[in-house]
């Protein structure tokens, strides 16, 4: 039962297992669930263990129990026109009719699927023939999307009744605030530096060795000789290397500037440099990269247990790079292309990592991120390619 | 299935508002003798949906608060090696000290187990705790039993308890984790379920009291680039704060006088990001 459910879902990407699909056969057979309702309730909460998915599984349930159409990405724009297409006919149908040189009549007679196909032909017609045609489909694309707009069948227009069915609700697509696709907050950047900590012995002793103290009372001969401990404490160093230089990086500011706002708040030893594009022989511990300079020689003596975050769209032309004269600065003539200081700091800091605001998927198509990743581990500035860089900072 | 599990349903409780949905969901993962995992922001009620159970179920609650140092053993027993070590070398007490078992102290989930009756075991922030310590209380959970091994004695749960977890984190635990529990996020609530939870706190206050503050609390919600967005236990103490005021008018609110803002906001940076935006909007 429900085969086709659940490996619509897997199709469409929400990671559901078999042990989790016999677990809702399990509550089915148990006659836990008796509507479709109680069925959307239950599925969602056995199958989907993350509300990252929960818009999708709305998608999947509303596509699967009531015959929606899921997100194409090909034909998505259309089909965001298409639902306010739809609102617009549900609000006022003669106006959609004029609109589309049909009468009245005709269009309530057409299913919804129809009326759509029926619209994206004449739509494909318009902008083939002369451009701006559609403007009344603009003015329409205003309304609220994401509404349950496809299928007029299934909504009831004015005066909504209380109890919403599953698929009703489905259609809401209540969690769509919570996809993926969402900015890297404060928060998330916390979770996922939280496992970066080093635990050294530090502070007052306070805490009871149980194994030294009973070791020290044998020792004595029975009277009781307690010993203690110093408690774990964290003492992880860490330099963040930020590139906060030229356009490039400025799509990227807000990310960055959240990533160094937790870092300050979370480690005790975090010393923050600046650079523009890449690192010659200078970097700047003041934003505007000009008060107060420190040589690379300064940042060599530091302790290589240190972990070195570098931030940056490592995106330039190739000869700031490669070329001995590089810099784009005329008064940073270090002598040494870039991409060996580059390589020197990886050889000082074994535990360093290249966090980069571009997408992952983009990466290949640009020749500087494609050589500093020969050198540094690079990982994409997001949730899962943080997670993954402190892994590699924290294996030893 | 249990017949003890199928004949207790829970429906709410005194203190708590439920939603349909989230009801359905405790009743399956009881009825299913899964855990469920909880998740939302601060003060959506996940820790009180817990103690709602209880209350309903009249099951005892037992809660884990769990620390970022926890380890596993912790939580299931403890074995005070310190008294023994005193009664053996004083021997004072009526405790027998070759009897390790006396010296074994059952930790949360040991209680859980051991208790007479079904209860209702709250794990309680279970993400700050590191991936391994959440994979090995599951495997506890999933077995029901865990040995101490200082006695060589497995420990089985009497009755398996209600489970509820609750997780802060915006990030997902770990796969293992996940496949064993149930899942369900509570969204914030809307004004219409704010409105509800509040006359569940407030039985016998003004109507234009309520509307007014929860119309300004959620417009200060919408308040960009603040820190920690205030939540229902901020408003309750908020309305809790007005109520007090003799001098409090309701009327104030709409005009954009908001008082007591730091029972609203309780970061710094947030606080005056709040209070520039309520002077700014009372001069116009």
């Amino acid at each position: 039962m429900f085969l086709a459910f659940f490996y619509k879902m897997k199709e469409m990407g929400v990671p559901v297992s078999p042990t989790a699909f016999l677990t809702l056969h399990r509550a089915l057979a148990n006659h836990l669930i008796s509507s479709l309702d109680e069925f959307y309730t239950a599925s969602r909460t056995i199958l989907v263990k993350s509300e990252r998915y929960f818009d999708l599984f709305d998608q999947v349930f509303a596509h699967h129990f009531q015959g929606t159409e899921l997100p194409d990405v090909e034909g998505l724009a259309v089909d965001e026109m298409a639902r306010a297409l739809l609102e617009q006919w549900l609000k006022d149908p003669k106006a959609m009719a004029d609109a589309l040189g049909m009468d009245e009549d005709q269009l309530s007679r057409m299913t919804p699927e129809e009326l759509i196909a029926y619209f994206k032909e004449r739509l494909k017609d318009q902008d083939g023939r002369h451009d701006g045609g559609s403007k009344w489909i603009g003015t329409g694309g205003t309304s609220p999307v994401g509404h349950s707009g496809i299928h007029p069948g299934g909504m009831r227009v004015g005066g909504l009744s209380r109890n919403k069915s599953a698929v009703k609700v489905a259609l809401e697509r209540r969690y769509k605030d919570y996809s993926l696709s969402g900015p890297l907050t404060q928060a998330m950047v916390g979770e996922a530096l939280k496992r970066l900590r080093n635990m050294v012995p530090a502070g007052p002793r306070d805490q009871l060795n149980i194994d030294e103290s009973i070791y020290r009372t044998m020792k004595n001969g029975g009277e009781i000789e307690i010993a203690f401990d110093r408690r774990m404490k964290d003492r992880l160093k860490v330099i963040l290397a930020i590139d906060n230089g030229g356009w490039s990086m400025d799509p990227y500011v807000s990310v960055v500037q959240t990533l160094f706002d937790y870092a300050r708040a979370q480690f005790k030893e975090v010393k923050t440099f600046f650079f523009h594009n890449t690192i010659y022989d200078t970097v700047w511990q003041d934003a505007a990269r000009y008060r107060k300079p420190v040589r690379m020689a300064e940042l060599f003596r530091m302790d290589p247990e240190t972990r070195l975050i570098v931030v940056g769209d490592a995106s330039m032309a190739p000869y700031e790079l490669m070329s001995r004269d590089g810099s784009i600065y005329v008064q940073d003539r270090s002598g040494q292309p870039s991409i060996e200081c580059l390589r020197l700091l990886v050889h000082t800091f074994p535990h360093s990592v290249w966090l980069n605001p571009v997408s992952a998927a983009m990466w290949n198509y640009t020749r500087t991120i494609m050589m500093i990743r020969q050198i540094f581990p690079m990982f994409e500035l997001s949730i899962d390619g943080l997670e993954a860089a402190v892994q590699h900072l924290m294996a030893a | 299935m249990t017949a003890q599990s199928s004949n207790a349903s829970f429906a709410g409780a005194t203190r708590y508002v439920l939603d349909e949905e989230l009801a359905q969901i405790v009743n399956i993962s009881m009825a299913l003798e899964m855990p469920l995992l909880l998740k939302g922001e601060p003060g959506t009620g996940k820790t009180m949906l817990a103690h709602a159970i209880a209350e309903s179920l009249n099951m005892p609650l037992i809660v884990l608060n769990v620390k970022s140092s926890m380890k596993l053993v912790e939580a299931l027993y403890q074995y005070d090696t310190l008294t023994r070590l005193n009664d053996s070398r004083f021997g004072d007490s009526r405790r027998d000290v070759s009897n390790i078992e006396e010296y074994i102290k059952m930790g949360k989930i040991g209680q859980a187990f051991v208790a007479d009756h079904r209860t209702v075991l709250l794990i309680d922030e279970i993400d700050k705790a590191d991936t391994d310590f959440q994979d090995d209380m599951l495997d506890v959970l999933d077995q029901m039993e865990f040995d101490i091994i200082e006695i060589d004695k497995t420990m089985s749960a009497r009755h398996r308890p209600v489970i509820i977890i609750t997780s802060n984190a915006k990030k997902d635990l770990s796969d293992p984790f996940l496949g064993r529990c149930n899942f369900h996020h509570i969204a914030f609530p809307d004004p219409k379920m704010m409105r509800k939870i509040i006359g569940v706190h407030f039985p016998d206050i003004h109507d234009d009291l309520v509307d007014n503050a929860i119309a300004a609390f959620y417009h200060m919600r919408e308040l960009e680039a603040v820190e920690k967005r205030p939540a229902t236990r901020e408003l309750i103490n908020w309305i809790r704060a007005l109520n007090a005021d003799p001098d409090f008018k309701p009327k104030r609110l709409a005009k954009g006088d908001v008082p007591f803002l730091g029972v609203l906001f309780k970061k710094s940076g947030d606080y005056e990001r709040a209070n520039a935006f309520v002077n700014r909007r009372k001069m116009f």
